[in-house]
């Protein structure tokens, strides 16, 4: 249940991890002045991750709703039945349809940040949280 | 015809990617540029360059096979030149520059590693640590979950004893890693992670780190971390001439 080790990616180096280090590629990296850089329009590097938050009327409710169901005594990885659970109350649009155009057949990058902004604009949240059902998704990819 | 650039290395780098494909397409040939004792690894530029997926992996490629074979200066992804002449310009007019940085980082790459909080980890260890919130959690338990109002006011304690926790686990996974790395940079804050660290790391002791962030992930269960290298040193590349200058002028 643990994430991906540390992926190789030298030579072949696929698209898995391509997403992670899409902000290193698009972000860091040596600037000179002298060169003029390709267009950059639409890409919002900072808000491709649109994910459920923290600070809203509903994460309040759904984290009462996520205690009400912990069983304290169980280990948090021993709860088989509670992560399906999470992961369907929190399978909100933004995130699926993000992540989806992230993962997908979109064919340019700044596409997918443009729906992932506009995700954002739309949901307005502040903070994004990470959920069994997001981390499943990547797991089979 | 403009000039697509990859990366700057040294002349002497003896397994350069000549003749891989770059980016456009159909992908355009790598070639090797060389001005004095520093090479840059360019290839033309094709006509409407966007940052595609393809286009953005043909660069991280071009760049993880060159640095491979010894250091390299990668460039951030789009930059383009007039022509060679241009890219040689630049190579022999900063030429000390690129020749320190090569020098700094040789023998060394960038791992970077994003964390998140596994939430049901995070819920039972907030729960665990607060008697208040397992009090109130119980209390609302026993009325059937509780009216709206009790879930908001157990859901908000819990929201903020959740971020109290992003905060120190940022802390300690950075305090965690940091000793085995040469250097660290700090990410942009993003949604999605509580932590962006990128470490520069030995080539030789990477696996000295990559056990750090093993013994990370069983101390601390409820972070799920994500690492991803080793990379060319994107982070690492800076400071540039005007930074560096005031570095050695405050000596």
């Amino acid at each position: 249940m643990t994430v991906v080790p540390a992926q190789q990616s030298g030579g072949g180096g696929g698209s898995s991890g391509l997403y992670d280090v899409l902000e290193l590629v698009l972000d860091r990296g040596l600037v000179i002045d002298a060169f003029v850089r390709v267009s950059l329009v639409g890409i919002e590097i900072l808000k491709i991750d649109v994910r459920v938050v923290v600070a809203s009327v509903d994460t309040y409710l759904r984290f009462a709703e996520a205690c009400n169901r912990l069983d304290l005594e169980a280990g948090p990885r021993k709860d088989p039945g509670l992560p399906d659970l999470v992961g369907e109350i929190t399978e909100s649009g933004a995130r699926g349809k993000s992540k989806g155009a992230l993962s997908g057949a979109a064919e340019t990058i700044s596409d997918a940040f443009k729906q992932a902004r506009d995700d954002g604009q739309t949901e307005s949240r502040p903070r994004a949280r990470k959920t069994t059902s997001s981390r499943k998704r990547e797991e089979q990819e | 015809m403009s000039t697509y650039v990859y990366g700057i290395t040294a002349g002497s780098h003896t397994a350069l990617p000549e003749g891989m494909g770059g980016v456009g397409d159909p992908p355009r040939p790598v070639r090797i540029l060389k001005e004095g004792e520093l090479a840059a690894i360019v290839s033309d530029a094709p006509e409407g360059l966007r940052p595609k997926r393809k286009d953005l992996l043909a660069h991280q490629n071009v760049l993880s096979e060159a640095g491979g074979g010894g250091a390299v200066l990668p460039m951030r992804f789009g930059s383009v030149a007039q022509d060679d002449a241009a890219v040689t310009g630049v190579l022999a007019e900063r030429a000390e520059h690129y020749r320190e940085r090569l020098g700094a980082l040789d023998g060394k790459v960038e791992y970077n590693v994003k964390a998140s909080h596994d939430e049901q980890g995070v819920l039972h260890r907030v729960m665990s640590e607060n008697a208040e919130l397992r009090a109130l959690a119980e209390t609302n338990r026993k009325a059937g979950g509780g009216t709206y109002e009790d879930r908001l006011r157990l859901g908000e304690m819990v929201a903020t004893a959740v971020q109290h926790r992003e905060a120190e686990d940022a802390a300690e996974l950075q305090r965690a890693l940091e000793a085995a790395a040469t250097d660290v940079s700090v990410g942009p804050e993003s949604t999605g992670w509580l932590a962006n660290v990128s470490y520069l790391v030995d080539r030789q002791s990477a696996e000295v780190f990559l056990a750090a962030v093993e013994q990370l992930r069983k101390s601390h269960p409820h972070i799920e971390l994500r690492v991803n290298g080793p990379l060319p040193p994107y982070s690492f590349v800076e400071p540039g001439p005007a930074q560096h200058a005031e570095a050695e002028a405050a000596h």
